[in-house]
This record gives structure tokens, sequence and C-alpha cells, in this order.
């Protein structure tokens, strides 16, 4: 029975392709994005991660380790990273949920019974379940049997992916795919690759040879996404040349270019997997310069009403402060 | 602090919009609140006897709130109470004659007739208490039975500080026969009365078949005598208007009242006059502005009015203008305590429920252009309590009935209506008519005609009283008595008196449960406890149904109510065609996740023993909170589309609803039926049930009616719907449900309240969205839906108790995250814009 590791299930998801949807979360991703919003499933391995406000101090996690790679300290838990394996024991072990297990391995079969559980709202909203993560690509044996098992059941299905992946890959995934929602972040060579670890030509080869796939097929729907990252890939060049790559190339192929706005919820996050965020002092976008980013998408020569702009924009008045 | 730009309100809170000068008048009068020259507060009467009263408290058993004040009420209206000149004869009749005949003379003869600055409807002195007209030997048997040591107060008091819940004969709560008043007249059904009545024997007549039905005739004049009443006032009125529009409204407003309700009603006014004045006496009838006394579906019955006024030239503003007027009346149940209750008076919610839209014939929708004038009123009136408005949804509701709901929800942070779900429902409702063998009154061809009453509960219309909040019971009790053999897990103190209860057994005995070697011998301990308690809920309503079925007849509301006339019998005395009291489960998801974790500690995983389970019990957890945390984070939940868990909800749901149907009142032959509303016990009762094996300590809420515990529902919304269709039976695989595929162990229904991140219905496309849950909810869910909006204030609880709020998630695009494990400054950040909207 084939399995894969997912981080978890998000249900009647609104956000990632029509309708409702089921997003399961794969981890592990072969870019190193710098503003990365899922900084836990970059990782291929289980992490474990430590809330601070439901931990009781009652120490039972110490002894659950087997490496012995927890400890108490000044500021609660401490999780040896280099030693820990992510065998979980630990957080089966804590009684207030207080330590988690990032990534954990399921079955095919398993997974697509939950998935199925909601299928009546995938049918009175035209949505479905979304392969996302991570990289769902990264785990074609899983993703495969996933997307095959729930077009047998009738369900749609979409393909959210970085693009960087074998053609192999794509050749396996695309015929049970609905959907591809294709990450487009930047297009100069150079500045993908220092921001992202990698250069995009990989990537655009691979949004050819889709489109190639598409016209050939007249399917897979095909949506491009690109995160709009304040002093990355929110600046008007930027946009105005993917815009044009996508009228240029995409043009009839294409349903939807999504602009999605910078997010700071998971600063938090970077903390408890013990890692340092570049833009952790990166305050949200105004609604004006989401705006902006809309406009000059739309003026980029790709049909205007493709264009759409999302997320959340910085509160403007004054923070309460706390009595 | 920074100044910055301040966009527009992202969540304003909602107000009213497009009222005329006439109904901001009136609004704004009605808010004044005690500040009114003219208020509709409670006035009281008696017949002057040394051993008169009003105060019936038995109405007031189901509210917790008021047993330190049950004698505080009933000398207070006695003091105060005006003397009425009585008939020579009044005591040579029959008790319900006085009582028809005492209230007709208050309301025609003794309360004054007003109207108010351009209300285009008459009818508004109503909250009255009024003698219970008993005569001495009566009143002396009646006491006995209520303040006797095993009277029916020291019963309700033993019963609901021993944390088994409350129960007590109450008003309300009924749809009566309104379509019939409007359609034939009161003529009609004062003819009908006096045909059955002439049709007696000489005996029958002499009897008490006899007075029944000629006290029925004394209320049935009662309307048309105050219409006359009114009538007088507005032609008085007219007389001296000197502006020719509202003169000629006056003079309007007298002709109508000149016919209706006692003659049918021709026009939309006249419908919605005879309507009014029908209603607010059913609210007189029973000395308390009938909570729940519900409309029904009003897009129905009174559509034929609107659609004749409208070809004969009505202007449809007029017709909303007429509609506004009846809200301001409606909410004038609340002057009733206008000078004690805080917020103009307002104690509770009335609940005068009305229904729109649904399921007629054959499956098809019966949206009609009624029920799209009647959501705008509700919109343009809102935030207003009463009249409460019900949605009635199904699998062929158009999307433009959809497309309004939805818009509404998203422009109210939280639905100004409740939804109700046809197929579900009607499930239920067929299921009651099977378990109490009344298929010819409930069948497939007329359930469809169905409606909710006060806030959820599902009745049939015209001849069905359900007794919808009679019965409160807290199936937690029997999770209790199971770990204890049938005792107290904590004995009860007295807080007046400081003694605490000897230990005695009260409930079954089913053994010590450290003695018990498996999961299955626990359940059935608490199986029998369960049937213990529900037979104790019995008992112990049967003390106050026997009592008003004796001494508080409702002549007038038994007008209204199909079977009443036919059998001769007062409608407290079981005269409706359809005859319920319904038992409303209380504590649900706490008692199934109870019965989870005792499975999961004790039995599946042996974390702990039975004894420790039980100490820790006493201890209401303190010092050992770590076997806590386990119960409460690692033991199973209903509500998270876990299909072990659902089933054991399904279990638990199939064991009391079976027992329920096992019992009839022998007072007055009522089948008793299951629901789930619990109103706000669900609050109270926690301080009084001691902790429970779910982790929950003495005093942390309960569950509310069939909702998930607080926090429980980690999988979201589709999640927590599916759990509540399973609990309540699901679907049948092979498609032979009760109506269609559906099944439902709750003909009442069960309330359903859920929360939502405003940002989901943010922009069209996401409120497509929104509508498609809500026909997955048709699917999957329950019968009734009550939903909220995250909102600021939510969150800012959220910092205050993040143990509440383990599993809140705020959903950003392309992220979320729990909000209780991000950082205070994100947190502020985030109520910051939580308190706007994007558009």
């Amino acid at each position: 029975m084939i399995t894969g590791r997912i981080l978890h299930l998000q249900r009647l998801s609104t956000e990632d392709g029509p309708g409702i949807r089921t997003t399961v979360f794969f981890k592990g991703c072969p870019l190193r994005c710098a503003w990365c919003h899922n900084p836990e499933s970059i990782s291929p391995q289980p992490q474990t991660q430590w809330f601070a406000v439901r931990c009781l101090g009652c120490n039972t996690c110490l002894e659950a380790c087997p490496n012995g790679c927890l400890s108490r300290g000044q500021d609660g838990l401490l999780i040896d990273r280099a030693r820990c394996e992510g065998c979980g024991k630990c957080a089966d072990a804590c009684p207030a949920g207080a330590i988690e297990l990032l990534g954990k391995t399921i079955r095919v079969n398993e997974l697509l019974a939950e998935l199925l559980k909601d299928r009546a709202y995938y049918e009175t909203s035209g949505g479905g379940v979304t392969l996302s993560g991570g990289e769902p690509t990264l785990q074609p044996d899983f993703a495969e049997a996933l997307l095959r098992g729930l077009k047998e059941a009738g369900v749609s299905t979409a393909l959210d992916t970085c693009g960087l992946c074998s053609r192999q890959t794509l050749d396996r995934l695309l015929p049970h795919t609905d959907l591809v929602l294709f990450d487009i972040k930047l297009l100069d060579p150079a500045a993908h690759r220092r921001f992202t670890g990698v250069s995009n030509e990989g990537i655009l080869q691979n949004l050819a040879y889709l489109l190639d796939y598409i016209r050939r097929n007249r399917r897979p729907d095909l949506w491009i996404r690109t995160p709009l990252i304040p002093g990355a890939t929110a600046d008007d060049a930027n946009l105005r040349a993917i815009g044009g790559y996508l009228a240029e190339h995409l043009d009839g192929l294409l349903s939807r270019w999504e602009l999605c706005a910078f997010n700071n919820l998971c600063r938090d996050q970077y903390t408890r997997l013990g890692l340092t965020w570049d833009y952790a002092q990166t305050p949200l976008m105004t609604r004006a310069e989401l705006e902006h980013c809309e406009q000059v998408a739309r003026a980029s020569g790709l049909r205007p009403d493709l264009v759409l702009a999302t997320g959340a924009t910085r509160a403007v008045e004054p923070l309460e402060s706390d009595s | 602090m920074t100044t910055c730009t301040v966009e527009k309100p992202r969540y304003a809170v909602k107000t009213p919009y497009n009222l005329s000068p006439r109904i901001q008048w009136l609004r704004d009068y009605y808010f004044q609140g005690v500040q009114r020259a003219w208020n509709n507060e409670y006035t009281s009467w008696t017949t002057g006897a040394p051993w008169d009263f009003q105060y019936n408290e038995l109405s007031f058993y189901i509210v917790p709130e008021t047993y330190a004040f049950l004698q505080t009420f009933r000398s207070a209206f006695r003091q105060t109470a005006r003397r009425v000149a009585l008939h020579p004869d009044f005591w040579k009749w029959s008790l319900p004659e006085r009582r028809a005949w005492f209230n007709r003379e208050v309301m025609v003869n003794y309360l004054p007739k007003e109207i108010l600055p351009g209300d285009l409807l008459a009818g508004a002195r109503f909250n009255v208490q009024t003698s219970c007209c008993l005569n001495r030997q009566e009143a002396r048997r009646r006491d006995q039975q209520i303040y006797g040591p095993d009277g029916a107060r020291a019963a309700m008091l033993w019963f609901h500080n021993h944390g088994f819940g409350n129960a007590g004969a109450t008003s309300g709560h009924l749809i009566p026969d309104y379509a019939r008043v409007l359609r034939e007249g009161w003529k009609s059904i004062h003819a009908e009365l006096e045909q059955r009545y002439q049709a007696l024997s000489p005996a029958e007549k002499r009897g008490k078949k006899g007075a029944q039905l000629r006290a029925m005739m004394t209320a049935a004049t009662l309307p048309r005598d105050l219409a006359a009443a009114y009538a007088q006032e507005c032609a008085r009125l007219a007389e001296r208007e000197t502006a020719p529009l509202r003169r000629a409204e006056l003079r309007q407003m007298a002709d109508n009242l000149t016919r209706v309700p006692w003659e049918p009603a021709q026009t939309f006014w006249e419908a919605v006059q005879s309507l009014w004045l029908t209603h607010m006496l059913v609210m007189a009838d029973e000395n308390y502005p009938g909570p729940g006394d519900s409309f029904g579906r009003l897009d129905q019955y009174l559509y034929p009015y609107w659609q004749k006024s409208i070809q004969d030239g009505m202007d449809p503003e007029f017709g909303k203008e007429i509609l506004k007027c009846f809200w301001i009346h409606c909410n004038t149940a609340y002057d009733g305590m206008i000078r004690t209750g805080g917020n103009q008076g307002i104690t509770a919610g009335y609940g005068q429920l009305f229904t729109l839209s649904g399921m007629g014939p054959g499956g098809q929708d019966m949206s009609n252009d009624l029920t799209y004038v009647l959501l705008d009123v509700i919109d343009e009136m809102s935030p207003i309590l009463e009249p409460k408005p019900n949605v009635r949804l199904h699998r062929n509701s158009p999307d433009k009935l959809l497309d309004r709901v939805v818009e509404m929800i998203a422009s109210s942070q939280g639905s100004p209506f409740l939804l109700n779900f046809d197929e579900r429902s009607m499930a239920g409702m067929l299921l009651e008519a099977k378990k109490a063998g009344v298929e010819p009154l409930i069948h497939e061809n007329n359930v469809h005609d169905y409606a909710p009453v006060g806030c959820l509960e599902n009745t049939m219309v015209g001849n069905d009283r359900s007794g919808t909040v009679d019965a409160n019971l807290n199936l937690l009790k029997a999770v209790e008595l199971a770990l204890t053999g049938g005792y107290d897990l904590v004995p009860f103190t007295d807080p007046m008196t400081g003694k605490t209860d000897k230990p005695l057994r009260w409930g079954e005995e089913t053994g010590d449960p450290t003695r018990f070697e498996t999961w299955e011998q626990f359940w059935q301990a608490y199986a029998a406890q369960t049937r213990h308690i529900v037979r104790r809920i019995v008992e112990l309503y049967e003390k106050s149904e026997a009592v008003r079925a004796r001494f508080h007849p409702t002549p007038y509301v038994s007008c209204l109510v199909r079977g009443c006339a036919e059998k001769g019998l007062d409608i407290t005395e079981g005269g409706a065609e359809l005859n319920f009291v319904t038992i409303e489960a209380v504590t649900f998801a706490t008692t199934v996740d109870s019965l989870l974790a005792v499975k999961y500690l004790v039995y599946d995983e042996k974390v702990c023993t039975m004894a420790e389970l039980i100490q820790a019990l006493k201890d209401n957890w303190v010092g050992h909170e770590i076997l806590q945390a386990r119960a409460l984070h690692k033991a199973p939940k209903y509500g998270r589309d876990d299909d072990a868990a659902d089933e054991m909800a399904r279990r638990v749901m199939e064991l009391w609803t079976e027992e329920t149907w096992k019992y009839k009142t022998r007072s007055t032959n009522r089948q008793f039926r299951p629901g789930m509303l619990s109103w706000n016990y669900w609050v109270a009762d926690s301080f009084i049930l001691p902790a429970s094996p779910d982790g929950r300590p003495r005093g942390k809420f309960l569950s509310n009616a069939l909702c998930p515990s607080n926090g429980a529902d980690i999988n979201g919304p589709t999640a927590n719907v599916n759990s509540v269709g399973k609990a309540l039976g699901g679907k049948a695989e092979d498609g032979r449900g009760d109506w269609q595929d559906y099944f439902n162990l709750l003909p009442n229904g069960g309330s359903h309240t859920m929360t939502f991140n405003p940002s989901l219905l943010r922009d069209p496309e996401h409120r497509a969205k929104f509508k498609a849950f809500l026909r997955g909810y048709i699917e999957n869910g329950g019968t009734a839906l009550q939903i909220n909006m995250i909102d600021a204030d939510i969150l800012r609880d959220a910092q205050k108790h993040p143990e509440n709020y383990r599993h809140l998630l705020v959903r950003v695009t392309g992220y979320n995250a729990y909000f209780t494990t991000i950082g205070r400054e994100l947190q502020n950040e985030i109520i910051a814009r939580e308190s706007h909207q994007m558009r």
C-alpha cells in the first residue's frame, strides 16, 4: 500500500481553487523561498513543534523521548533538532497536545476515505480536492495514487505546484488533474535564484511543457499564482514582466492569475521550528499597495479580468493598547 | 498609539435603513424604553376574593433564574391588582367560563384603547396578569398541589438542585390557526362552537363539555368586542385629526376594525390587523406574553391578501409600512417588566417566530413575492428582537433566495434569522407520526406544512401543542449516576441553610463501577441510569401538568387550536389534535465526550483506573491536571467527523430518544417526544453539575444543544456539520429514510450554532461558496442552524481566555494559524483587522 507524508488537511478550504475544497498539505519542498509562509512544509522529514501556551510543564515528554533530545530551559522546552528523528513519541505522550508532530505518514486509502467525507460540499460548490504543500510532485507515487483514486470516485482534483519537478512526474499526474495552480514568483532567473535558491529555467520549461499538454488535451484548467512579497516579487517591473509573459505564452490557456498578498501569520511558526525569518518584521501590505499591484498586473497585457488580488492587508486604524 | 487615516469599517454594525418618518418615529419611540409616556407593562386584575391570585408560577419552572422570586412575583401582582366588578352569576359559572368572561371584561372594558401617532395597526395593551378566577375551594386544592411537601414546587427545586434539569407546564410555544381567522373570521369559529354546543345532549350541556364550549364561545367574542372598541377610538381620533392623509388612514383603520377579525379579511391591511389583534390576545390569555407564540408560514397565508391588494393598487412600500408597524407591535411584548429589567425591560426572548419559504407539495419551492418583501422588511428593520424570522431551506430552494440569505448574513455580522432545513426536519416529523400513531395527521402529503415555534422547535400548524420547552433534561446526570451506582457524585449543599444532603441513592442501583471489567458493562450502567432520569423528568412534569390541566384553562387559545372544539376539551387538558410534551435534552456533546473519555482512559488505553477517574472528578480535577489534560486533548470527541466517536453520539441519541417515546402524561395523555433546544441551561447548570470525565471542571460551560463541545470541532465546519447529521441518524444507504433518504431522531429538531470567519463572505466568489456550504448543510447537517461571525470581540475574549479557544483558526488567504498560539502583537494586529471590512 502506497503511503505519503502530509502535514494536515484543510477542510472547507476556499482559497485553493474553485468551490469548497479539501486541501492536502504535502511535506517537503525543493525551493527555499526566503518568504516561505509554510516553513513546516520545507523539510521532507517529520519535525516536532512545541506550543508554550498549551504546555502543562509536566515533563512527560522528556521521559518519552528515546534519544534524550528534550530538555527544559528558561524559556520552556528545548528541542535538540540535530538529534530529533521525528519519531513522534513525545507528541503521543504529551497529555495536553502541546507537542505536535509535523508530518505524518498516511496510507492512500485512509486519506481517500477522509477526503470523501466532504463530497456533498464538493458537489454543491463545484469544488474538490487540492494537493498542495510543500510540493506534491516530490511524492509522485503517492500523489498519482491519490489523484487517481479521487478521479475514480468522481471528485474534481487540483494540483498546486511550484513547477519544479521532472517531466515524468508531470506525465503521471496531469491525466488525473482537473486544475493546475502553477506558481510564477519572479521572471528574472537571477532574482529567482537569489530568493528561492533555484533558477526558474526548469520551472518555465515545465510550464511550456504543461501548456503544450493543455493544447493537445484541452485540459487541465490552469491558474497562475504569484505571491506578492515586498522587496522581492511585489514590484512593478516583476509584475509587468510576468504579465507580459503570460500574455505572450498563455493566451487562451489561462483562466486566472492570482496575486497573493504577503502574510505574516507564520512568524511564530518560524520561532517554534527554531528558524529565523528575514520577513519577521515586514508589515502587511496596505490596501492601496495591494490595489496598486492589481492595477499594474491588469495593465500588463493579459486580459485584465483574469487578474485577481487576494489576501489580508494592514489595518490602518490604531491598534488598541492592551489594558 | 499612532494616528492613521481611518478606512471604512470592515464590519460595520448593522443599522436600520429605508424607514419612513412614521416608522423611524415608532422605532425610536420604542427604544426610548422607560422614557416613553405609553408602554405595555403588566397590569394586574382581581376578582376581589381574598384568596385570589394572578401569577401562575408553573410557567416559570423552566426559568431557574426566577425560582428565588416566585413568591415575590405572586405577592407583587396580588398587591397591585385592580378589582373588576363581577357579573352577578360569576361564581356560579365553571372555571373556564369565569376565565373567558373575566379576560374579555378586562381587555374590552378596563384597559385603555390607544393608537400611537402614525401607527397603522390597532391593538396595544396585552401584557396582563388577570385573576386565575379560582373559587375558594379550587384555590386551596391548587395551592396544596403546588406548595405541599410533595407539591410541584418542592419537586421542581429538588430536581434542579440535584442537576437533573427542570420541567414545568409552560405557556405559549405553538402556532395557532391564524390562517383560519384570516380566511373565515372569528364569526365562523363562533358559529362552529355554537353548532357543536347545540348538538350536545342536555346532560352534556350541563356537564364539563358544555361548560368548556360556552367558555370558548365567550372567548370567541373577545376579538370582536375589542375590535369594536378600537374602531371607535380610531373614529374619534379621525374626527380630531387635521392632517388629511392621517385622517384618511384613521378612518380606514376604523373601517378595517369594523370587519376584522370577526369577518374574513379582504385586504392586506385587514389581514395584518386581524392577525395582530388575534395574536396579541393569545399572548394575553396565558398571563405571560406567551413565549414562543409563533406565526408559522407568514409568507404563505398572507400572500393571497398581498396579491389582491397589490392588484387593487396598493403601493408595495405601503404594504411594507403595515408590516413594519406589525414589527413594532410584536416588540412591545418586552414592555411587560419594563421597569425591572435593564435593556428596555428585555429579560428573555419571546420567540414570536415566523417562517419564510420552504417546501410545498411534491418538493416544490414555495417562495413568493411576499417572501422577498418580508426579507426586505427584516433587513430594513434589523437589528430588532421581534418577531424572529426563520428561513426554511431545502434541495429545491432557488438560488435567488439563497443569494438574498447569504447577502443578509454578510451584511449583519451573523445571520439575522435562523435557518431551518426541511428534509431533515420532515424526516423527524414523520418519525413522530409513526411513534405516536398519528399518521392521519402527519404524513408525506402534508408534512411540508410544518413550521418551527419559539426558537427552532418543529411542530405542525394550528392543531399542535408540543410543549417544546416544558422539560429540560441533563443527559450528563446519567453519566454521573453510572459513576456512583446511583448517588450524587458530590452531595448537594443548600446555599441558604448550609445543610448538606445525606448520601442517598436517587438513581438505579447499577453497582460499583470500579468492579466493571469492560466498557460494555459501564455502558449498560449508563443506559440504566438514562432510563431512570427520563422516568424522573416524566414524573416531575406530571405534577405541574396535572395542576395546569385542572386549574388554568385558556379558552381563548383553545378556540385557535383544532381538536379542542371537537373534543370539548381545553388545550391545557390535551384538547389539541396533536399533543406532545418535548423533552429537550441538554449536555449532549458533554455526555458523549464523557462516555468517550471513560472508554478511552479506563478501558481502551488504560491511562487510569476507574477509581482514579472518580477521585479526580470528586476533586474537580484539582491535583489531577495531567489526567484532565488527557481527557480534554487525547480522548476522542464528537464533532470531528470521526466515525467511531460519532457512532457513540448516535448511540446516546438513540438510547434516550427511544426511552422518551415510552411515556405519556397521565393527566392529559400527551405523548413525550425528544428534542434538543437547551436554551441557556448549558451555562447555568454547569455550576450545578460536577466535573465530568471529558475533562470539564464544574463551572465550565456544558455543551449547547446539538453542538459539539466548545472548541472540540478541530476539523472545521464541514466536519462539525457531518457529525451533527450523523448524531441525528444520518442517511439511509438504501435511500429509504423517513423522508427520502433522511433520518432524524429529533422531531422537535436541535439547535446548532456555528461561527465563521467573515473573510468567507468577503466577495461574490466567496459568497457563492458559502451558499454552496448551505446546500451542503441541507445534505449532511441538522434541522436548524444559527450563524455567527467571528468578530473582534470573540478574538479579544480569546486573548483573555486562550483555554476556551484552543482551536480557533484565523484564516487568511494561503495560510491560517491557531489564534491562541501566535504572539500578542500579531493577535492585536489581527483584531484590528477583523474590526474592518475589506469592502
